[in-house]
């Protein structure tokens, strides 16, 4: 006897499951987003269904993939939001917060053994008790996920004529046929009408008429297809909902049942003539139906971060090879070699930006998770707050983003405990009740500016200062602009809180926001208003891989300014330094321009040459000058970075290799003014510099 | 011929081919789905050319998926164009039946015997 066998690949399966996860995390972040508005909109109904339509989709297709677990715990959430919709049970805070606080043990069922924390069986438990309490449902169910029924599961007397329900059910006409990625996309159509049976009555009917000779049969392509008659109270948009993760890989067509259809109905009876009445069919030619041919509409389609990492990764190699080519170029006497050079050089620069491009992403995502801690923090803080937005669809690099949900919810977290005041406290200020955060995104030249405001208290300039003189951070005596107090709020530990709640207090979180901050090579600006709120804002680079730069170079050694900071280029003559008397400004079109020599700056000994050159750079301090000696022209820079060896040498943000294979700085223009400032302020006050080493 | 490792045995997913004297006895264990389909296309094909007859057995823990009946499918009807019995050997598992009906298929897609359909 001889024995074949295979198992399925697991590594597919899992792969299948990931995408699950991935559609389903945005699928999450839809319904959450939906609850909080339903919060401030009770009686919107279009929200209701669109909540209901999340947790069905969820359910279905957590089923599908495997999560049972999920779909058995999500099932009854969906039935309570049935009645809802149904006008059976009435919206109500306490159904939104459970539901609420559902979506989070479904996210972590979601992501369980990817090293995050799993469900919490007794949370589950107690959700679902009260959920269903709240929906009048018997209660023996309730007692968690691990034992509920799935919901796919129905006897087999259900499936052939379930009832349509309250009566109010129409018919619709389907017709599914499945494209030839669907079943390698992990999908199963037979479980899509099971799905699909959950809503109401269904006849079907499978044709084989597409179904090539067995020679010629991709064994791993589905190409029966159905025609189907539902009697359902449920809607196109929930029937379609079932085929939610599949829509770009199927014909789906769902037409309300027309008396000319009538004929459809008879399905079930016909069906048995089906197998025998395909043998007869012609087929759609050899390779089974003609219209999965045609070409892809698919308008977008994920790829894996990873890739996309490395894919940028070595556009930046290009670019470094491509600047050796042009040098290589510049040298030969051949005029072919140049032109080759110059449409690489052209090609490499469209292949640069459309890579960045790729990369940029709205920072909408990244905002709106922020309504639910507000919804959270507010309840259990007692205060009414109402979240705003700005500008988010404002764009920044992936990269960016991904660093930035820590620092904005420190942030909003300290806004809400130490800035909001309590009702009584905005009463007795004739405030109006609601507090309002405010977040905004706006680009300004190479960079975003993410800004996070309150209409609380503000920042009390004298508790700050005398805190910091309590815990040795700063001297009694000592003078403190308003914006050196304001920074004192993001040094470790330091927190003027009398008591530690479990939102803030402890004095971590504002040092996480500046950790975060300086890691990206931004900055914060913090603006306060005593009884009139606060501003945060945040400076941070729109990107982090390949930037447009300038090369300039100061005695044997070379320097990229990035080119979105830089405004004009002026000379700067001996007979220029001696009319300032010492000063270092310069007058440009009568504006005097402070500079800064980066030889003195940095300590380098050669002599400078008779004409140096000014390169006029737009800060956060205002507008600088950097004197160089010479400027060598545009070049496109791959960041790499100097590693932890160099993590705290702030004025350069990265190194990149040149052409001709050295090594070049790259300057932080933000950072070398407020060195600068700093400098200068230490100066004028008589104390040393104490970080010039750290250059 | 035994080649089945530990793991694969737990699995209890399988296609096995007997070769009798004038026919091919394939019997179906388990899930057979997408990962098996391509060995299950190779086994219907290898046993439509060698044997004048082709007999399809399923273990009671069967379950199909579509790429297997619509394999069952396109083998029967490769059958009749050639002249070649294919036959179920045996009963059709009462979950396969009901799992056939739910997905709109009325028979089984090989000719099954009177009365080897369990309800």
């Amino acid at each position: 006897m001889q024995k074949v066998m295979h198992r399925a690949n697991a590594a597919s399966a899992e792969q299948f499951k990931q995408s699950f996860r991935e559609e389903a995390r945005e699928v999450l972040v839809d319904l959450e987003a939906a609850l909080l508005e339903l919060n401030e909109n009770r009686a919107d109904m279009e929200l209701v269904g669109r909540v209901f339509r999340a947790l069905h989709t969820i359910k279905g297709s957590g089923s599908m993939f495997g999560f049972e677990q999920l779909a058995a715990f999500t099932h009854n959430l969906e039935t309570a939001f049935d009645l809802v919709r149904n006008g059976r049970l009435q919206i109500g805070s306490e159904l939104i917060d459970l539901t609420l606080a559902a979506l989070d043990q479904i996210r972590a069922m979601l992501e369980e053994g990817a090293g995050t924390p799993a469900a919490d069986p007794a949370a589950c438990a107690e959700i679902l008790a009260k959920v269903r309490q709240l929906a009048g449902m018997p209660l023996s169910e309730a007692s968690g996920p691990e034992v509920s029924a799935p919901p796919n599961v129905k006897d087999a007397a259900d499936v052939t004529d379930a009832g349509a329900g309250d009566g109010q059910a129409c018919e619709w006409q389907l017709r599914f046929a499945p494209g030839p990625e669907m079943m390698l996309n992990g999908a199963n159509p037979l479980l899509l009408l099971k799905e699909l049976r959950q809503l109401g009555g269904l006849s079907v009917r499978a044709s084989m008429a597409a179904v090539p000779p067995i020679g010629e049969l991709d064994p791993e392509r589905c190409y029966v297809t159905w025609d189907m008659v539902l009697a359902t109270p449920a809607g196109r948009d929930a029937i379609r909902d079932v085929f939610i993760f599949v829509a770009d890989s199927c014909e789906l067509t769902i037409e309300p049942e027309t008396s000319a259809a009538q004929g459809a109905s008879q399905a079930g009876r016909e069906a048995a003539d089906v197998i025998a009445r395909a043998l007869e069919e012609p087929r759609a030619g050899s390779g089974g139906r003609r219209s999965y041919d045609k070409a892809d509409h698919a308008t977008s389609l994920r790829v894996p971060a990873a890739k996309l990492d490395q894919f940028v990764d070595l556009v930046g190699e290009l670019v470094t090879v491509q600047a050796r080519l042009s040098e290589l170029a510049a040298r030969s006497d051949d005029p072919d070699v140049a032109v080759v050079s110059e449409e690489i050089e052209r090609l490499t620069s469209s292949l640069r930006e459309s890579s960045m491009n790729i990369r940029m992403l709205p920072i909408r995502a990244t905002f709106e998770k922020f309504r639910r801690l507000v919804h959270d923090l507010a309840r259990d803080l007692g205060k009414d707050v109402e979240l705003t937005m700005e500008g988010a669809d404002t764009e920044l690099d992936k990269t960016v983003i991904d660093q930035l949900s820590d620092p904005l919810m420190h942030l909003i977290r300290n806004s809400m405990d130490h800035g909001i005041e309590s009702a009584a406290t905005r009463a007795a200020r004739g405030k109006r009740p609601t507090a309002a955060i405010h977040l905004s995104a706006r680009h300004s030249g190479a960079s975003v500016l993410i800004g996070v405001s309150d209409d609380g208290g503000g920042i009390d300039k004298e508790a700050v200062r005398n805190r910091a003189i309590e815990k040795g951070i700063v001297a009694a005596d000592a003078a403190l602009t308003e914006s050196e107090t304001f920074a004192l709020i993001f040094r470790p530990g330091f927190s003027t809180a009398k008591t530690v709640t479990d939102v803030s207090g402890r004095g971590v979180g504002m040092d996480v926001v500046r950790q975060r901050v300086d890691a990206l090579r931004g900055s914060i600006d913090v603006a306060s208003k005593a009884g009139q709120g606060t501003q945060v804002l945040l400076r941070l680079p729109l990107t982090l891989a390949i930037i447009d730069g300038l090369l300039v170079a100061v005695g044997d050694a070379f320097f990229v300014l990035p080119l979105a900071n830089t405004l004009e280029c002026i000379e700067l003559t001996r007979e220029d330094i001696e009319r300032a008397n010492g000063k270092q400004v310069a007058s440009v079109r009568g504006m005097l321009i402070p500079y800064i020599g980066l030889r003195r700056h940095f300590g380098m000994r050669s002599a400078p040459p008779a004409i140096e050159q000014i390169m006029v750079v737009e800060t956060g301090e205002g507008r600088y000058g950097f004197v160089v000696d010479q400027v060598l022209g545009n070049c496109q820079t791959v960041i790499k970075n100097l590693g932890r060896f160099y993590r705290h040498v702030q004025v350069v943000s990265g190194a990149t290799i040149l052409g001709n294979g050295t090594v070049a700085l790259i300057l932080d223009p933000e950072r070398l003014a407020q060195e600068a400032v700093r400098v200068t302020l230490e100066r004028s006050r008589g104390r040393p510099a104490a970080n010039a080493r750290r250059k | 011929m035994e080649r089945e490792s530990q793991s694969e045995r737990e699995s209890a997913l399988a296609i096995i081919v007997e070769q009798r004297e004038d026919a091919s006895a394939i019997r179906l264990e388990g899930a057979i789905d997408i990962g098996l389909a391509a060995e299950l296309k190779r086994t219907l094909l290898d046993a439509l050319k060698a044997d004048k007859t082709v007999l399809v057995a399923l273990d009671a823990n069967a379950d199909l998926d579509v790429t297997a009946i619509q394999l069952l499918w396109a083998a029967g009807r490769e059958a009749k164009a050639s002249g070649v019995e294919i036959r179920l050997d045996g009963e059709v598992p009462a979950a396969v039946s009901v799992g056939l009906k739910e997905a709109g298929f009325e028979r089984f897609p090989v000719p099954v015997q009177a009365g080897r359909c369990k309800r």
